[in-house]
């Protein structure tokens, strides 16, 4: 019997912790969505949903395609 | 990615991890008293085999998503390193502390330092810890995700090596239950629990990927704002 409690424990112990994880993510999309949205209201844009890293990388790529 | 299919993933996951653990405790049956150290303990099988299948798909959605940000330079490929990398860490963590609970009341030691299997699965989460760390304190750019991406790339071998670890060099982590042939003694009503494990822990990490991708894609938008301001002050 001890050992089934263990692992009640142990079980109820991970199980708070992927419910933490979930929330903390959910949390993170939330905050952003509501930041980003604050942003372009303020800047009066529509949605950009651009990678700006990889536009630079298919930048240099065309660059030196082209140079 | 709409919100609602992300959420149904992340809830229809949880809640199949939560039947499987009640399953695991209260219907499946235990294993024979003399068969192990610590009868009880065995049952916490049905958390490590499930997270530990939901690590190998984070970890080929890392090597994925590398190979695509590598080769193709696509951003839905660097969206899917960071999604492989963030599960990889979660799974990756909750296999080897379930691991450590069975070993400590098993073994009577978390951890045996001369076992392959275990050793490799530790180096592959620590590569998952290196890279969520890494792209979180390094400044994003083409030279960043390039070295990061070749660590996904070539962390990857790791993970057949882990697989078949236990084929090649039994020491001490228990060999295959599931696709081990004649040596396979799964009882069928465990291999029932186990698969509804391991089809919860798919749906789940599932979710979870898809909705890291979506904060990449925020914290990616976030920057091009803040690019945009930059050059209009």
């Amino acid at each position: 019997m001890e050992g089934m409690s263990y692992l009640t424990v142990a079980y109820l112990g991970m199980i708070s912790g992927i419910a933490i994880w979930t929330w903390t993510v959910f949390a993170r999309a939330k905050t952003l969505e509501a930041r980003i949205s604050a942003i372009e209201t303020s800047l009066g844009k529509e949605e950009i949903e651009a990678d700006s890293i990889a536009l630079q990388s298919a930048n240099s790529d065309n660059n030196e395609a082209t140079g | 990615m709409g919100e609602r299919i992300r959420i149904s993933f992340l809830g229809l996951g949880f809640v199949g991890i939560m039947s499987t653990l009640y399953l695991g405790l209260m219907w499946a049956p235990s294993v024979a008293i003399d068969a192990f150290e610590s009868p009880a303990a065995q049952k916490i099988f049905y958390w490590h085999v499930p997270s530990a299948w939901a690590a190998f798909i984070a970890f080929a959605v890392l090597f994925v998503g590398s190979a695509l940000w590598f080769f193709k330079r696509s951003p839905t490929g660097w969206r899917l390193h960071v999604a492989g990398a963030e599960a990889g860490l979660a799974t990756g963590l909750m296999t080897v502390w379930s691991g450590t609970i069975w070993g400590s009341a098993e073994w009577g030691t978390p951890w045996d330092w001369s076992d392959v299997r275990l050793n490799t699965f530790g180096l592959l989460t620590l590569l998952a810890l290196f890279l969520v760390l890494g792209r979180r304190s390094q400044p994003d750019g083409v030279e960043t995700r390039d070295t990061f991406s070749t660590f996904g790339l070539f962390g990857f071998v790791l993970v057949p090596f882990t697989y078949i670890a236990t084929r090649f060099w039994v020491i001490r982590h228990p060999g295959p239950v599931v696709a081990a042939g004649r040596d396979g003694s799964l009882q069928s009503d465990m291999a029932l629990v186990l698969l509804i494990g391991a089809i919860s822990f798919t749906v789940f990490i599932i979710g979870h990927i898809l909705t890291s991708m979506h904060i990449t894609k925020l914290e990616q938008r976030v920057e091009m704002l803040q690019s945009e301001i930059d050059r209009s002050v």
